[in-house]
Formats: structure tokens, C-alpha cells, sequence
């Protein structure tokens, strides 16, 4: 069963089309990535998804719903929550408190209910921070909790970003360049925290990504964009061996050398 | 109801015209800063008060010495106004130098605030300037290009009545529209006005091109400054008396005018700061009019800020601007 | 010596004893000297050196409201000032619920707010119109001015006033972009004041320029409050009440979405949270906290006219809040009390000190340099020396502090929790 539809999804900016007639099927409980060179429409592939823009034409459906006119509130609330190229967390807030942020769709405490501090509203917030403390734990961040979250190192942060967004409890988590700027090392602990994260939150990712190494080894499907259009799909394998994206990634001289 | 807000139009469009060219200069400094800086100068409208008492004080300097009545007025008004706007620019240049310039990489909220102080400060350090040297903060500058002058619009129709103004209104009217086709110039045609809007499209990519980002900046302040200063010396002339708190609502005013046209967008600026003069004038003329006498001339302030919000909800791109959205 | 002093001070028990000695020295100063203005400031610091002792946060409550409702009034009743003092310390607690009020649209959610007064004006006009003749000449029903008992009632209404100003203003204003709020909010601001000066035609509904006089006092149990000593035990009940609300909303929710929605609007919104929604709640809730205030103000004064509510008003309550700390509710706390008194006791009491040096011939210094003119001066100057220097106030904000053991211990049991839960929904 497919969680993710997307059908003819174009997006123009005036003149200039970012993308134009994609579409593509997501798994549920699959790990997807979609790849292309710099500038091929990947993140307002993802801006159209959460809500941030509203494509030309087309239509996106999660779960056979269609997400079109919604705004990101309403998007993440759907059930599709994302991170960032450029890494977005509530910097001045400590740790923990980004990662309650995250569960704000989850608290149902009303405006009387804060004031008058009710029995249910402190219950609620008191598993909310249990539960924000068991996600840091996973990602071995619970020793900073009460750390701003602007003085994370970098790895550190990147993690921070997913662990708030998984806090949202999605259906579908959207990860934009998960590894940017990670040496091996936590680029190696990211693929384990990807690859394991379907079964563990129940989740359906996918994710963009630059370094072929970790999109390889953890992709179940990828597709590729360029120019804003897909080019490709299929498993690593069918991938790796396409010389349409041999061309589109090295130009059209390298296929030959191949 | 139409007939009187006819015979009433040509002078309501001379006067809007004068206010509308005060409010068009005074909005290219707004929107120069805030296309390079994306911050809203809000000293901007002191340092227009600033050049207003530094013109002033001048005036009535050099026609102590003489000046006034041996050399033409207008060689008086263009020294006075070259001095004035170096002046003025320097303070501008001054004010990125200490409030702006170590807040670059801090919230949007705190150099919003250090203007906010630097407003209060020049509002204050210059009434007591005034206060200690005249014993008063309203202050009378000498008057200038008092000749009256009539034109005749009831000879094309008996609709409308006759217009009346003073010299001093072509001398501002004239003066502003030189300083909008020189910066219009400087900005298009010029190295220096390359590099300026070089670095309002893109800091970084602008330094990396070896554009010096700091002096650029400086120069924008600097010739955003001069022609506050310049202008308030001309509403000086035009308006006679002057007083510490002019620059407050006019400042706004300007702003508003800025982000009529579109901010960041100079002849935005210029197309905005007369339509809104105009607009003005024509409501305070005939807002009382036009609503049975329930609203009177006390709400063109109010009319104003209208404008702005209507603006921002419909067009916040304005007239000229393009419009943008947020990378994410 | 310094360490051991420095170690003696850490002491809970030495800093207990200081602190009583400190607070009997100042309260005895002040109750048996004639005027003593320093007396009464050392009394009132007390509260400040309170916040940073090491004590519980109940003790240090009991503490401050001992010293707030006993010590402060007896203490300041021995001598002929005793009304001027009250009424200082009453002024304070109006300007503390006001910036506590703004705190939460500038410090909490980052919008910058400097039409802040329209609120306050909208709750003490809508107390004065009624509590005077003024509501008979456009009110169908009802016979005006409303009993003094009527003031308990307007409190509410004049927050709920406020806070549906607050969101009319909001829902044009919060869906423009950032920097502009500032100028719209200023606008609003000054519209709102215009409208006052001239709403004395076609109808006469606020009395104009001239203002609205001889408004009713609040009455309790059928004694009308009148004097500065009553409505300061009103002032503080209402600011007690304002300070527990908004530390129960920075604790909340609603608090960490006005934070996120401050820190990065695009991921806030990314997690879910509405952003003109919530703005709009910042907008609403600050702004009754201001309205209820200007109820009490309207009363106090018994007199308000449009030159109460001018935009220095609103840039002072700003001054407040960069003063103590963005987002810090102890910070604005004491950023409010400082610049009230700096206004209302320390520059007039320099005023009537240098007229006197001037008067008397030692030093003469002219007119225009009077301490009490210099307002905007040392306004402008504090808030650009404390942008520049000190971004984070007097008191910084800071972030709750999480218990990881509390976190950590019930964890097997919270467990079960979230798995019933998922039981019981399925």
C-alpha cells in the first residue's frame, strides 16, 4: 500500500519551472530517497509536500487524502513532519523543549486548562516530557536536555531535528540532506538511526540526500530528479547502472567512458 | 459635494505635490537601508528633523552675517543645503557605525530597538540644543521665497477655484526632483551604486565578487542621510517652523510611502512618497466632505496608516515591488 | 577574608539573617524618618535581593507577599508621604502588569508591539464612559454613571475589551511579515488615540480632548475606594494574579509555541503549530492583562484624557522590558519597577535637587537640561546601551530546568500509560 501519492506535481516560479510533472508512489514503511544534482528541484519537491508552497498543478494524497490547500500546520498535523538543509531548531530553547514543541499536536490541554493548572493538563505534560526524554535517550542526546539547543554541536543538532520532528509521531517523516556537513563517523550513526527508525516509530521516510553511500545502503526505492523532472526510478541497483543518471549527474561524455 | 471637491483640487494638488515630494525623498532613505539591510531605520525621520534645525540654525547664521541680502537666495539655499546633507550624512554613516554595524548577526528585534533608541536620543539631544540657544524648541527659520504666486485654473474652467503658493514650493518641488534623478542616476548608472545594489541582492556573494560590504553600506547611509537632511532643510523653507518631534510621523509617513511603491524599490519610493502627499491632502481637504461631517481633517493620520494596511494585506509588495518568498 | 565572606554569603542561614537585618533597617528608616525616599527604594529592593537568594520558591513567596501586603504600607505610613508613596508603589504594580502584558507579545513571541497603550487606553476608557454621565449620551438603555461596585465587573470586561482589540488589530496586522508589525502596531497605536481625542462629535462618546472626569470610585462593601493606600492592596491582588498567570503560560504549551514561533517561524510552523493563531493568542492575552490595568488606572486617576495614551507611553512599557530581559518574567518585573520610579521619584527629585543648587546659586544649570526633561534621553540611551551590551536584559530569561531523575524514574510506569492509551483509542 502506497502512504505517499504524488501525481503530476508541477511548480513554476514565474518563468521558471522547479518542477514539472512528477510523480511518484511511496511505500508504506519504506525508506525513499530522491536524489539529483544541485538546483533539480528537490526541496520545493519537499516545500510542495509540507505545505510551504502550493504547486501549479497536480496533486499530492497521503493516504488517498489530498493535501492540496493545506498549510504546513495542517500538513504536519496530517501526519507528515520533516527536518531541514538548513538546520531550523528553536535555538534559545533548551534541548528537551524542542523536542516538546514537536509534541504539540499531541497535547489536547485547552487555554483553561493551562490557567487553572488542571490535574489533566499536568498529567499531560508530565508524559509528554517522559516520552520527549525517551527520544533523546534514542538518539543519545538525553545528557544535554537541559543544554540551548544552539550550543549542540553540529551532528548533534542534525540528530535534534529528527528527533523533534519524530516527536510529531508522523506517518510520513521527510528528511532534507539528513548527513550535510557530518563527518564519517556520525554519518555512519545516522544510517544505523535511519535504517532502524521504520521499525521503531513506525514511519515511512524519505529523505534527500547527497552522499550515495548512505542513500545506497539504506534505500529500499529512489528516484531522481533533474531539472525538475523525474528522470529515473527504481532499487539502488536498477539506479546505479542507469546511464540516464550517469548523464545527468557526469554529463553526457561520461556515459561513453562507462 | 463633487463641485466643491473640484473647486478645491488645484490647490489641494500643489499642496499634495509639496508634502508628496518632502515624503518621496525621505522615503528613498527608508527604502535604500532597508533594501541593503533589511532593517527599518526608524532614525531616519530624526535625522530629516536633524537637517531641518542644522539648515535652520545655518539660515539664520549667514543672515546674521549679511548673507541673506547681498548674495541671492538661492546661492544661500544651495550652500546651506550642500552643508546640511554633508552634515546629515555623516550622522547617518555615524548611527550604522555604533548601532547598527555590531548587530548584523543579532535578532531582527534588537537593532529594531537600538533605532528606536537613537530616534529618542537625536529627538532629545536636539531640543536641548534648541532650548539652550534660542530658549524655546520651536523655532522659526528666516523666511525665504515668500513671493505669492497665482495660477489662474479658473481661467481653463469656472469649476475649479485659483491655486496659490509660495516660491518656496517650486524650489522644493524643483530641488526634490533633482535629487530623485541624480540618485536614480547614481544608483543605475554608477560603480559605487552597482555595488550597492550588488549587496542588497546577495551580502555574501557581493563580498565574495570583492565588493567591500562595509563601505558600501556606509555609502548607502551616508547618501540616505544627506537627502533626509536635505529634505528637511526644504520643509524648513517651505513650512517655516520646526520642531524636535516633525521627524516622528513624518519619518513614518515617509515609510509608508516607502511601502506604498514597494520597499527596496526606489522609484517605488519616489512614486509612493507623492501619491501618498497627494492622497493626504486630498483626504484632509475632503474627508470631512466626503462623510457628512463625522470625520473631519484630524483623521489624516489616520488615513495614512490606512493606506499602509491596506497596502500590506493586499500588495505587500507594493506598486512597483516584486513580489518575494521566503527560502526554506 | 574575601572567600570566607564570599562562603559565608553562599550560607542559606547567613543570608536568611542579612536579609531580615536589611529589611528592619530600611523599614524602620522609612516608617520613623519624615521623607525619605532612599528608605523607601532600599525597602523596595529587598524584593530583588529576595529573587536571588538561596531559598525555596514557596518561602520566597511568602516572603514577598508578607513584605508587599504588611511590611511595605506600615512601613511607609509613619510619615506625611505616606499617600505619595502608596501612590508610587501602586503606579508601579499598573506598569509591571502592563510590561508583563507586552512581555508576552515581544519578549515571549517576538512580535514587537509599539502600540501597546491602545489596550490600556481601551480599558480605562471603557471603565470611565460608563462609571461617568458620559454612556447616557449614546446608550439606548441603562442610567449612567454605573455604581462603584460596577469596577469589580469592568475589570473583566475591560481585559476581555482589550483582549478583542488585541485580536481585531492582530488579524489585519499578523499576517504581514515581521519587520512591518512595528510599524503597524505604531500606527494602530496613534489611531486609536486619534479616535479617542475625537470621538466628542458627531457623538460625544470619550469627551474628547477634554477628557472624561469625575469618574466613579470602586466601591467594596459599600466603602469607596479613593485613597492611593486602597488601591494599592487592589493593584497588588490584580498584579499577583497577572504574575502567576503568566508564569503558568511560560510554563505551558501555549508558552513554548510563542518561543518557537520566536526562535524559527518556518519549523514552528513545520511542528504544527498555527502561526497567526497563536500570534493572535500573544496578541489577546498581553493585551488584557494592559486593559484590566487601565481600568484600575481610570479609577485611580478619577480623570483620563488622550495624553495619557501617547506613544512615548507605549515606547516606555517597550523601555521596561529590554530593560529587565526579553521573554524574563522576573527580569520585566524589575525592568517595570525601575523605570516607574526613575519617572515618577528619581528624575523629579533631581528636578526639585538641581533647581535648588540653581536656585541657591551654586552651579547653574539651565532650564532645558533638567533631569525631568531628559526622559527620552535616558530612554533612547538604555535602549540602545542595553541592545548593544546587554541584548538579554537585567535578568535574563531562562529555561525551565527538566528534572532528569523525575524523567528517568517513572519510566516503566509512563510506559504502561502510553500503551493503555493506545488500547483505549484503538
Amino acid at each position: 500500500m502506497s502512504i505517499l501519492e504524488v501525481t503530476n506535481l508541477t511548480k513554476k516560479f514565474g518563468g521558471l519551472t522547479a518542477n514539472q510533472d512528477v510523480t511518484m508512489n511511496i511505500e508504506a514503511g519504506s525508506i525513499t530517497a530522491v536524489i539529483g544534482p544541485n538546483g533539480a528541484g528537490k526541496t520545493t519537491f519537499f516545500n510542495m509536500i509540507t505545505g510551504v508552497y502550493q504547486p501549479t498543478s497536480g496533486d499530492i494524497k497521503l493516504e488517498g487524502k489530498s493535501l492540496l490547500g493545506l498549510k504546513p500546520d495542517e500538513v504536519a498535523k496530517r501526519g507528515i513532519s520533516r527536518t531541514f538543509q538548513n538546520i531550523r531548531l528553536f535555538g534559545e530553547m533548551s534541548v528537551i523543549e524542542n523536542v516538546l514543541v514537536g509534541m504539540h499536536i499531541g497535547l489536547k490541554t485547552g487555554l483553561l486548562g493551562i490557567f487553572l493548572n488542571l490535574p489533566t493538563t499536568k498529567k499531560e505534560e508530565l508524559l509528554a516530557e517522559k516520552e520527549a526524554y525517551r527520544l533523546l535517550e534514542h538518539f543519545e542526546l538525553a545528557p544535554f536536555l537541559n543544554e540551548k539547543a544552539c550550543n549542540l554541536s553540529y551532528g548533534a543538532q542534525r540528530k535534534l531535528e529528527i528527533a523533534r520532528a519524530l516527536a510529531t509521531k508522523p506517518k510520513l517523516l521527510l528528511l532534507d540532506e539528513p548527513a550535510a556537513g557530518m563527518n564519517p563517523a556520525e554519518t555512519r550513526e545516522l544510517t544505523e538511526i535511519i535504517k532502524n527508525m521504520g521499525k521503531e516509530f513506525n514511519v515511512s521516510v524519505l529523505l534527500i540526500e547527497h552522499d550515495m553511500k548512505l542513500v545506497m545502503e539504506i534505500s529500499e526505492h529512489i528516484f531522481v530528479l533533474d531539472h525538475g523532472e523525474k528522470i529515473a526510478e527504481g532499487n539502488p541497483e536498477e539506479i546505479r547502472t542507469n546511464t540516464k543518471v550517469i548523464e545527468a549527474y557526469l554529463g553526457s561524455g561520461a556515459v561513453q567512458t562507462v | 459635494m463633487l463641485l466643491e471637491m473640484l473647486q478645491s483640487l488645484p490647490q489641494v494638488l500643489i499642496d499634495g505635490l509639496a508634502l508628496g515630494a518632502v515624503y518621496a525623498v525621505v522615503a528613498l532613505g527608508y527604502t535604500m537601508v532597508y533594501g541593503i539591510l533589511q532593517l527599518i531605520n526608524f532614525a531616519h525621520g530624526e535625522i530629516f528633523m536633524t537637517g531641518a534645525f542644522i539648515g535652520t540654525a545655518f539660515f539664520i547664521l549667514l543672515m546674521g552675517m549679511g548673507w541673506v541680502s547681498s548674495v541671492p537666495q538661492i546661492v544661500v539655499l544651495i550652500v546651506v543645503l550642500v552643508v546640511t546633507a554633508c552634515l546629515t550624512g555623516l550622522l547617518g554613516m555615524g548611527i550604522e557605525r555604533v548601532a547598527y554595524r555590531p548587530l548584523r548577526n543579532a535578532p531582527r528585534l534588537i537593532p529594531l530597538i537600538t533605532a528606536i533608541g537613537i530616534s529618542f536620543i537625536l529627538q532629545d539631544v536636539i531640543r536641548f540644543i534648541a532650548e539652550l540657544s534660542s530658549g524655546n524648541y520651536i523655532v522659526t527659520g528666516p523666511s525665504l521665497f515668500t513671493n505669492q504666486l497665482t495660477i489662474n485654473f479658473s481661467s481653463i474652467s469656472s469649476i475649479f477655484n485659483d491655486a496659490s503658493f509660495k516660491t518656496s514650493f517650486l524650489i522644493v518641488l524643483v530641488t526634490a526632483v533633482i535629487l530623485m534623478i541624480s540618485l536614480d542616476y547614481f544608483i543605475n548608472r554608477t560603480k559605487w551604486g552597482t555595488a550597492m545594489r550588488a549587496v542588497a541582492l546577495d551580502r555574501e556573494t557581493a563580498s565574495l565578487m570583492s565588493i567591500n560590504v562595509n563601505k558600501t553600506i556606509s555609502i548607502t547611509f551616508f547618501i540616505g542621510s544627506a537627502l533626509g537632511g536635505a529634505t528637511g532643510v526644504l520643509f524648513a523653507v517651505q513650512y517655516g517652523t520646526i520642531d524636535p518631534f516633525i521627524g516622528f510621523i513624518l519619518g513614518m509617513k515617509a515609510f509608508i510611502a516607502a511601502v506604498l511603491g514597494g520597499i527596496g524599490n526606489i522609484r517605488g519610493a519616489m512614486l509612493g512618497g507623492i501619491l501618498l502627499g497627494l492622497l493626504e491632502m486630498f483626504a484632509s481637504a475632503n474627508l470631512s466632505l466626503l462623510t457628512g461631517g463625522v470625520f473631519g481633517a484630524e483623521y489624516k493620520d489616520v488615513f495614512a496608516f490606512s493606506i499602509l494596511i491596506l497596502v500590506l494585506i493586499f500588495k505587500p509588495e507594493g506598486l512597483l515591488g516584486k513580489p518575494t518568498a521566503e527560502k526554506v | 577574608m574575601k572567600e570566607s565572606l564570599a562562603k559565608f554569603l553562599q550560607y542559606k542561614w547567613s543570608q536568611v539573617i542579612l536579609f531580615t537585618v536589611f529589611v528592619a533597617v530600611s523599614s524602620a528608616a522609612l516608617f520613623f524618618s519624615q521623607k525619605s525616599v532612599t528608605a523607601f527604594l532600599l525597602l523596595l529592593s529587598s524584593l530583588l535581593v529576595l529573587h536571588y537568594m538561596k531559598l525555596k520558591n514557596v518561602t520566597k513567596w511568602i516572603i514577598a507577599l508578607g513584605l508587599l501586603f504588611i511590611l511595605i504600607p506600615l512601613a511607609s505610613s509613619g510619615g506625611p508621604a505616606f499617600q505619595s508613596y502608596m501612590d508610587v508603589a501602586t503606579m508601579v504594580g499598573i506598569y509591571v502588569s502592563m510590561a508583563l502584558g507586552l512581555n508576552i507579545v515581544v519578549g515571549m513571541a517576538g512580535l514587537l508591539d509599539l502600540g501597546f497603550v491602545a489596550f490600556f487606553a481601551v480599558g480605562a476608557y471603557s471603565y470611565s464612559i460608563f462609571a461617568t454621565p458620559q454612556a447616557a449620551n449614546f446608550m439606548p438603555f441603562g442610567t449612567y454613571p454605573l455604581g462603584g461596585e460596577s469596577f469589580w465587573i469592568f475589570l473583566i470586561i475591560g481585559g476581555v475589551v482589550a483582549a478583542i482589540a488585541g485580536v481585531l488589530i492582530g488579524i489585519p496586522v499578523l499576517r504581514v511579515k515581521g519587520d512591518y508589525l512595528a510599524i503597524v502596531t505604531l500606527g494602530f497605536g496613534e489611531i486609536i488615540r486619534i479616535l479617542f481625542n475625537n470621538a466628542d462629535k458627531p457623538v460625544n462618546i470619550t469627551g474628547g480632548a477634554m477628557g472624561i472626569a469625575s469618574v466613579t470610585p470602586p466601591e467594596i462593601f459599600g466603602i469607596p475606594l479613593i485613597f492611593p493606600n486602597q488601591f494599592y492592596f487592589v493593584t497588588l491582588v490584580i498584579l499577583i494574579f497577572t504574575i502567576f498567570t503568566v508564569l503558568r503560560l511560560e510554563r505551558s504549551k501555549l508558552g513554548r509555541s510563542w518561543k518557537a514561533v520566536r526562535e524559527n517561524e518556518i519549523a514552528a510552523q513545520a511542528m504544527g503549530i498555527p502561526l497567526v493563531k497563536t500570534k493572535l493568542l500573544a496578541f489577546a492575552l498581553g493585551a488584557s492583562f494592559s486593559g484590566m490595568m487601565g481600568v484600575v488606572f481610570a479609577a485611580k486617576q478619577a480623570f483620563i484624557d488622550p495624553t495619557s495614551f501617547t506613544l512615548l507611553e507605549s515606547f516606555t512599557i517597550l523601555v521596561m522590558v529590554v530593560l529587565g530581559g526579553m521573554g524574563s518574567v522576573p527580569g520585566v518585573i524589575l525592568g517595570a519597577a525601575v523605570i516607574t520610579i526613575l519617572n515618577l521619584q528619581v528624575l523629579t527629585e533631581l528636578a526639585t535637587w538641581v533647581n535648588q543648587l540653581s536656585f541657591s546659586g551654586i552651579i547653574s544649570i539651565p532650564e532645558a537640561l533638567s533631569p525631568a526633561k531628559m526622559q527620552k534621553f535616558i530612554f533612547g540611551a538604555l535602549l540602545v546601551a542595553f541592545a548593544l551590551y546587554r541584548p538579554k536584559g537585567l535578568i535574563p530569561a531562562k529555561n525551565k530546568i527538566f528534572d532528569e531523575k523525575r524523567l528517568k524514574e517513572t519510566q516503566a510506569h509512563s510506559d504502561m500509560n502510553a500503551t493503555d492509551q493506545k488500547k483505549m483509542q484503538s
